[in-house]
């Protein structure tokens, strides 16, 4: 079989009775990598609204330590403006995604570099939200006891020991390094095989023969 | 409908065999190729803004659809089945009264699936006739590249359809 005896009968595979799945796929129900990710970034804003919401309602829905009500406050703020920052960036993002009239170099360059930056950007948006995070849990459904503990260890008069002060270093390192730990394997779960694959075809494109 | 979309309905359906063999190119079972078409139909009304009337439909709509193609992944790895036409792709005839050039064409499209993306790209285009420049710009990639890489492809598909019992 020659290859080049065949384009005769490849150019008559005509698709006669191809229906073209115009209207549905005009509607935008597609499959791709990039349009899931478009999906998990409008879920996770969408997410991110319903949790204030649920915030608000346990900050004004109920009576609250005065205390710990404060801080809340503070934290509150600071997560909403971190919030608004990577949103408006993923943003920015998922209004780009989708330049394919490049030549294929610069499209899959392109794509490649978009989706890596934007899962470094993930992981650091949620590195730096989920402690705080944590924090506003804790301090709006804290107990009275915890609260007076809480309240005791800050306006203490004497300053921490350095035992309880490598306590809480190690406490805060070991958390973070969880949370960062999750995160990177969240992310590589979901989308580590599609940059892979990426790559794979950069490498084959910039292959020189 | 506006006049943008019928425009775009009546090229789409003038040029439905680039989609239709791109798909056969790149998807071995019948929902990927359903999946595929739909995402290279929904991509092509996006980008379809940019189309610039001084170059064909047809060159501006084989860099759309590949890079789509390139980058579409499934969503799950099912059991590749070659003899299964999508739901959206009928042909006129049957394989079985096919002609023996028909047959080796069925043999060529599977043994096609076992390329890599990139050489999935270049054998697609070069079996549409495309110059060995044209090939070049759509890839990025410089004509003696192209040449090379051709030549490469087709002792690969000939040592893949060895392996298939066929006697090339």
């Amino acid at each position: 079989m020659n290859i080049d005896d065949l384009k005769d009968a490849w150019n008559n595979d005509e698709p006669k009775g191809m229906r073209l799945p115009v209207s549905t796929a005009m509607l935008g129900k597609t499959t791709s990598a990039v349009e899931r990710l478009r999906k998990n970034m409008k879920a996770e804003f969408i997410a991110t609204l319903v949790s204030y919401v649920i915030i608000l309602v346990f900050m004004f829905g109920r009576p609250q330590i005065s205390f710990l009500f404060n801080i809340a406050c503070f934290l509150f703020f600071t997560i909403l403006t971190l919030n608004c920052f990577y949103f408006s960036r993923f943003y920015v993002f998922y209004k780009s995604i989708s330049r394919y009239d490049f030549n294929m170099k610069d499209s899959i360059r392109k794509i490649t570099y978009e989706l890596e930056l934007n899962m470094e950007v993930y992981k650091t948006y949620n590195f730096s939200v989920a402690p705080i995070a944590v924090l506003i849990t804790i301090t709006l459904t804290c107990s009275q006891h915890t609260a007076d503990f809480i309240q005791h260890i800050l306006a203490a008069h004497a300053f921490i020991s350095l035992g309880n002060m490598l306590l809480v270093f190690l406490i805060i390192l070991i958390s973070f390094m969880i949370t960062y730990v999750c995160f990177s394997w969240h992310v590589r779960l979901q989308f580590g095989k599609y940059l892979a694959e990426l790559k794979q075809v950069m490498n084959d494109l910039s292959e020189e023969a | 409908m506006d006049t943008k979309e019928t425009e775009f309905l009546r090229l789409i359906g003038e040029n439905k065999g680039i989609l239709y063999k791109i798909c056969r190119i790149y998807q071995d079972d019948p929902e990927g190729r359903d999946d595929l078409l739909q995402e290279m139909i929904l991509q092509l009304w996006l980008a379809f803004g940019t189309f610039r009337a001084e170059s064909k439909f047809s060159t501006w709509m084989y860099r759309v659809a590949l890079n789509t193609a390139i980058v579409f992944f499934k969503k799950q790895k099912r059991r590749p089945d070659n003899e299964q036409l999508p739901h959206n792709f009928e042909r006129a005839e049957e394989p079985s009264a096919a002609g023996e050039k028909e047959e080796q064409l069925a043999l060529f499209y599977k043994a096609v699936q076992q390329l890599g993306k990139v050489e999935k790209a270049v054998i697609y285009l070069y079996m549409e006739n495309q110059p060995y420049d044209e090939i070049a710009a759509n890839l990025g990639i410089t004509p003696l590249n192209v040449r090379v890489r051709i030549n490469r492809i087709k002792s690969k598909l000939k040592e893949i359809i060895k392996t298939m019992n066929y006697e090339y």
